[in-house]
């Protein structure tokens, strides 16, 4: 749900699409910029900036993006730097941009409410995000010179959240919208918690300012919590049991407060899932997402399912790329960490996607025939590949057994497995890092890391299989099915689908990497990874302790994933109880964890049988 | 103990030059001349050697000397070592005749190498040892080589310190000055391949291996063709070293059949052998003006340098000139023109060249060529980490240094009093298939500055004691050895103890914006608040507790104890920081893993290795502490 734009500006700063004198002169010279506050059926009004072409000659569709980040800079004489950005693009052809500040946020009046719940059977007077967006239409259609009368609407992270909520107002001027990253479920899968465990360390470093009280419009929320400590791992570690994370953040952070109350999957989260209004929906969707986002890759991944699902009339498409949150915006897409994908992989969704999306719905210009229902890169082979459903439909779906001796096998495994396991400590005081590296930020690329730091330490159970003898795609989600046995109530489950590089691996110096000349031969990499809070097993809603020392099932699903194994590398599954300081540690015993006490954190030892199981959507 | 030639050459891009003339290869070319002789020993065998002699005749010219079994190279009358490369560009400004000689067995030297062949205290006429080839060469050089002053200097660092060490033992009357550095001493004990008889594995088959260095290729007649080695297919020396598996898998994959590898397999003890290999058996009735010079960070010969410098004080009392200097140093540091910082530690100047110019070439001056001062030159001239300040004492340690105990508490914590609780030990399971690295990073070649990294990573496995102290209201310095003092029960029968001191900087300082990889990437910006600086980490194999000759099992949950020296240190914890002490049982694959069992373990199977749970205990009965020589 972060801010992007900050991040995208650094990168284009590197490396500028567009000469910036020429095309920033150019921009100004041919745009006006107004900025107007639009009343809203209940009469707040939103503020609004709005760049149009001089040039009235023809008519222009609009494209919007609502945000809660700002559409700073403010003034009529202050242009946002898009001549720094693809969109430059829309810009040659004369586009109307429109940029709003959310219900309640900087220049906008109102009361904001976070992931504001979709109002399914509205009474006259009702407002939500898609009733905002329905009157900002309207009124933008009406009022600004020379549009044509087509919208579309996109948005990257919270942005994406308003893009599905706008995509809900079913305005008959909205054509075409792009939730890109949107944020949809903060206790299933984005941001906040995935599968019912807190990321603590996003959502901390985010609310202390984003959080903060609106009372009036401003431009400026001013800075916001600043730690002494400049290691991730040593300040979480040190705040010890997360209510004294609710403590340090102050009185005024009311969403952070509310969190803490909603420890379960209860009515008041199921009201903010943003798929529960993916119904009947009119205008073209084209999601797009990243395979390595750490922040909503589960919701670009779900919107995009949950409306095939729900509205099957709808135009609806989605677009996955090898990227860390936002990426597709930036100049370029190559590389993430120490992994590089062969080609520049943002270049080529913006030119072959987003822009012709919107050219072909908001000015029938050329033919969109050829995006593909779904467009997803596939990363090992380095490839975008084409799919008319996803996931595919040569998709077959195998079980992949932990063996004895951390081994890993297709073959069905014998009767004995149901008695052998391998064991380790989780220790909260010792919680296992999530990277290598001291760091005081989340780092952008710890979905494809090298997994070597963790595989060395004795709380992280390792499975590989044999140098493969073929490639070996999987396009889908992946299953954990995990057959366990725990000391305490309550645990953790982090299972990490991993590709290990043969021994000798070098990438071709042609390809474009981060230069930090990494030693690859051997490197782990990340390829999906996933935690379940255990007492979530049977239910979210109505969490379960377990009997200690009981064998018991806990089996979840791991976002979708488009990689194959090369042949020559091997597949890898590492298990572990502790990402740390990503998640906040399981206390491990069964207990409501945001009222425990630093002395509710135990020790405890978990059984990992070996009639567990990985279940890998093989393409055929 | 290992060439660092290709590694020096990243440094000598930054040339310095001198006041009135460049001192570069043209210079060279033009003011000196090139020969290359066979010396004949006492016994017949010929060793080889190259003599740069200045073409300048108008004065006598001393000679210094270094002696190798890295190579004299390059070979060949028109081609040059780079001395101009390096600050030893000051001896040529003085003329000094530059010597280096292949030892006996390497390269274009004739006869047998033995891997640090014992000094012979008995000798006869045709016997040899390095001692006698050091006399039978300064005694043809002085003769031989023209325009000499009759007065010789040797020096040399790391093997060559050894050598140096040697050249010392042989009295020859025209031998005034010896400069050994990182002189590889003990190794047993504290050197290179073993530390407290722990196998240091990475080092010893990376020097030996044909994968590695090389050194350990087949000599059977002078060659002046390089070593050839042929690089290892695996990027992740964790990976290789834990795969290859018990010590024993390793002697196949040398490439050769290498006699001291199967010397050191068979002498797990330190028994006779080794005792005869201890290089400060020669540092009795030293007549030459010695100057022990080492590294403090120094991975291979930290411990030969502080030792063989106390042992010759020791062995040679009111001796006019036997001194130490130790800088914050990697193993040859000083010789290179950048001792600015190690990995991310900073100095606050640079140290190399302030040793080069205040320290070793004023003491070659004086005693070769009788120019300066000496007596300027201390006792001991030791760089103060955390300080960041040379300091300059009458003795070492220092006179005034009062050890004082700090204890290991309950709950991670370390303080100067005893504690008061009763029964109290932290626990963990050392597990030999998953040891502690002894760096986070990946890598394949030992990382030079691991020395000084920061020990965060450590800290966060489960299988890694942590204590500290209090926020330091004043500051701590410590200058000296210091003793771990351990109470522990194991569960089986043998067990590593590594025990590491570090100094945890304040959590308000920055990010480090010094370039650690000087040929790379221009800035690595690492998060230097609560950086968790190794001061000094030391392993000790727990079976020789009472004895290196005699190991000894531990019976399994009994209370025992591990005492044992973790080295000599100089470092301020300044106020603001914290002391620390990390304990760990692992220390990979820098050490070889202890298979937990008290067994011999140079043959020990795969099947032998076991988990072992460690306790080590802080109650006011059984202690757990380090003594720290404090200076106030």
């Amino acid at each position: 749900m972060r801010r992007v734009l900050l991040f995208i500006v650094i990168l284009f700063s590197v490396s500028p699409l567009f000469s910036q004198n020429a095309d920033s002169t150019w921009f100004v010279n041919n745009y006006s910029k107004i900025e107007r506050s639009i009343p809203m059926r209940d009469g707040i009004k939103l503020f609004t900036s709005i760049y149009f072409p001089k040039d009235q000659a023809e008519k222009h569709p609009i494209l919007m993006t609502r945000t809660p980040y700002s559409c700073a800079p403010y003034g009529e004489n202050n242009y946002t730097s898009i001549w720094n950005r693809f969109q430059m693009a829309f810009a040659k052809e004369y586009y109307i941009f429109v940029t709003q500040d959310v219900r309640g946020r900087y220049m906008s009046e109102g009361e904001f409410v976070d992931v504001r719940p979709f109002i399914k059977n509205k009474k006259p007077g009702d407002i939500d995000e898609a009733t905002d967006t329905y009157d900002a239409i309207e009124w933008l259609i009406k009022n600004v010179p020379g549009n044509n009368g087509n919208v579309g609407v996109y948005g990257t992270s919270y942005p994406g959240f308003y893009s599905t909520e706008a995509a809900l107002s079913n305005h008959p001027a909205l054509k075409a919208v792009s939730p890109q990253a949107p944020v949809t479920d903060w206790f299933i899968g984005d941001d906040f918690h995935h599968k019912g465990a807190f990321f603590q360390m996003d959502g901390f470093s985010f609310y202390p300012t984003f959080g903060k009280p609106h009372p009036k419009p401003t431009t400026n929320y001013g800075s916001g919590f600043q730690t002494k400590i400049k290691d991730n791992y040593e300040f979480y570690l040190q705040q010890g049991a997360i209510k004294n994370l609710d403590r340090i953040i102050g009185d005024s952070i009311k969403f952070w407060h509310e969190l803490y109350k909603h420890p379960n999957y209860d009515s008041w989260w199921k009201e903010r899932n943003a798929r529960v209004g993916l119904y009947h929906v009119k205008p073209a969707m084209l999601w797009v997402g990243g395979l390595f986002d750490a922040e909503d890759l589960w919701g670009a991944w779900n919107t995009f399912k949950a409306t095939d699902k729900q509205s099957p009339e709808t135009n609806n498409r989605i677009v996955m790329g090898p990227w860390n949150h936002g990426r597709w915006g930036a100049n370029d897409a190559s590389f993430l960490g120490n992994v590089r994908f062969g080609s520049n992989t943002s270049a080529w969704y913006q030119q072959h996607i987003i822009i012709p999306f919107f050219d072909y719905y908001l000015m029938n210009k050329g033919d969109i025939t050829n995006i593909s229902k779904a467009t997803i890169f596939e990363t090992g082979t380095n490839e975008w590949k084409n799919y008319d459903q996803w996931p595919p439909k040569n998709v077959s779906y195998k079980d992949l057994y932990l063996d004895p001796h951390h081994e890993l096998s297709f073959a069905s495994n014998n009767a004995t497995a149901k008695n052998t396991f391998d064991e380790y400590i989780s220790d909260p005081e010792h919680p296992v890092p999530y990277t290598a590296d001291v760091h005081e930020h989340r780092t952008i690329e710890y979905m494809s890391d090298d997994q070597r730091f963790a595989s060395r330490r004795p709380d992280v159970l390792t499975y590989q299989t044999n140098l493969l003898t073929d490639d070996i795609s999987l396009a889908g989600p992946v299953v954990a099915d995990l057959m366990t046995s725990i000391s305490n109530t309550d645990a953790d489950f982090v299972v990490k689908l991993i590709d290990v590089f043969p021994d000798d691996f070098v990438y071709d110096k042609q390809m474009k990497g981060n230069n930090k000349d990494y030693p690859m031969g051997g490197y782990q990499m990340l390829v999906r990874a996933e935690i379940m809070r255990g007492k979530f097993r049977n239910s979210f809603e109505t969490p379960a302790p377990f009997v200690p020392n009981k064998k018991t099932e806990v089996k979840y699903e791991l976002p979708d994933v488009s990689h194959t194994f090369k042949k020559g590398h091997r597949i890898m599954i590492q298990i572990q109880s502790t990402w740390f300081p990503l998640v906040d540690r399981n206390p491990q015993q069964f207990i409501n964890i945001y009222t425990a006490n630093n002395s509710d954190y135990k020790k405890e030892s978990i059984k990992i049988y070996h009639d567990s199981k990985i279940i890998l959507p093989i393409i055929k | 103990m290992q060439r660092k030639i290709r590694l020096l050459a990243i440094f000598l891009m930054v040339f310095k030059f001198g006041n009135s003339q460049t001192i570069d290869s043209l210079w060279f070319v033009k003011n000196y001349d090139k020969r290359e002789e066979k010396i004949t020993m006492r016994d017949g065998v010929k060793l080889f050697a190259s003599i740069y002699t200045p073409k300048d005749h108008s004065e006598k010219h001393p000679i210094l000397m270094k002696r190798s079994p890295y190579s004299a190279a390059p070979y060949g009358a028109g081609s040059y070592w780079d001395f101009w490369n390096y600050y030893l560009k000051e001896y040529l400004k003085e003329g000094y005749i530059m010597v280096i000689e292949d030892v006996r067995g390497r390269w274009m030297s004739e006869g047998e190498f033995v891997n640090v062949r014992p000094l012979n205290p008995n000798k006869g006429p045709k016997d040899i040892d390095e001692s006698t080839d050091s006399y039978d060469t300064i005694d043809w050089l002085i003769k031989n080589v023209e325009g000499n002053n009759g007065k010789v200097g040797v020096f040399g660092i790391s093997y060559p310190g050894f050598y140096s060490t040697m050249a010392a033992a042989s009295n020859h009357p025209a031998l005034k000055a010896v400069s050994p550095q990182a002189p590889v001493t003990n190794w047993f004990i504290g050197d290179d391949f073993h530390h407290n008889g722990a196998f240091f594995i990475m080092d010893a088959f990376d020097f030996y291996s044909e994968m590695g260095s090389g050194f350990g290729t087949p000599h059977p007649e002078p060659t002046s063709a390089p070593l050839i080695s042929k690089g290892y297919a695996d990027h992740d020396n964790y990976k290789f070293y834990l795969e290859t598996g018990p010590l024993s898998n390793f002697s196949n994959l040398l490439g050769y059949p290498v006699g001291f590898w199967n010397d050191l397999y068979s002498h797990p003890t330190y028994d006779a052998f080794w005792k005869a290999r201890d290089a400060r058996n020669a540092t009795k009735n030293l007549k030459p003006a010695m100057l022990w010079v080492g590294g403090e960070f120094d991975a291979e010969d930290n411990w030969g340098a502080w030792n063989s410098y106390l042992a010759a004080e020791k062995n040679n009392p009111g001796k006019s000139f036997n001194k130490l200097v130790m800088g914050p140093w990697y193993h040859e540091q000083w010789l290179n023109n950048d001792g600015t910082h190690l990995g991310n530690v900073q100095f606050g100047s640079n140290t190399s060249d302030w040793y080069q110019q205040n320290v070793e070439v004023p003491f070659f001056n004086y005693y070769l060529k009788g120019k300066g001062d000496a007596s300027k030159i201390a006792e001991a001239t030791i760089f103060m980490t955390g300080a960041n300040e040379w300091k300059q004492y009458s003795q070492w340690p220092p006179a005034g240094k009062q050890d004082k105990k700090i204890y290991l508490q309950p709950k991670g914590k370390l303080s100067w009093d005893k504690t008061t609780v009763g029964n109290s030990f932290t626990e963990y399971i050392s597990d030999p298939s998953k040891p502690v690295p002894y760096t986070e990073d990946v890598h394949f070649n030992r990382s030079r500055e691991y020395m000084t990294d920061d020990q965060r990573f450590a800290g966060r496995r489960p299988d890694v004691l942590e204590f500290k102290t209090e926020i330091l209201n004043e500051d701590v310095t410590v200058t000296g050895n210091i003793m771990a003092n351990i109470s522990t029960s194991i569960s089986t029968t043998d067990a590593d103890f590594v025990v590491k001191l570090i100094d945890v900087f304040p959590d308000s300082l920055s990010f480090n914006m010094v370039d650690i990889y000087s040929d790379k990437d221009p800035v690595i910006k690492y998060p230097m608040g609560g950086y968790e600086m190794l001061v000094h980490g030391e392993i000790f194999r727990g079976k020789f507790r009472n004895s290196y000759e005699t190991p000894q099992p531990f019976v399994p949950n009994k209370l025992d104890h591990v005492n044992f020296k973790l080295g000599d240190v100089a470092h301020t914890f300044k106020k603001g920081h914290r002391i620390m002490v990390q304990i760990q049982s692992s220390w990979f694959p820098l050490v070889d893993r202890n298979p937990q069992k008290f067994t011999d373990i140079y043959h020990a199977k795969e099947s032998d290795f076991q988990k072992s749970t460690i306790r080590i205990y802080h109650d006011k009965v059984n202690e757990s502490s380090l003594t720290l020589p404090i200076l106030k």
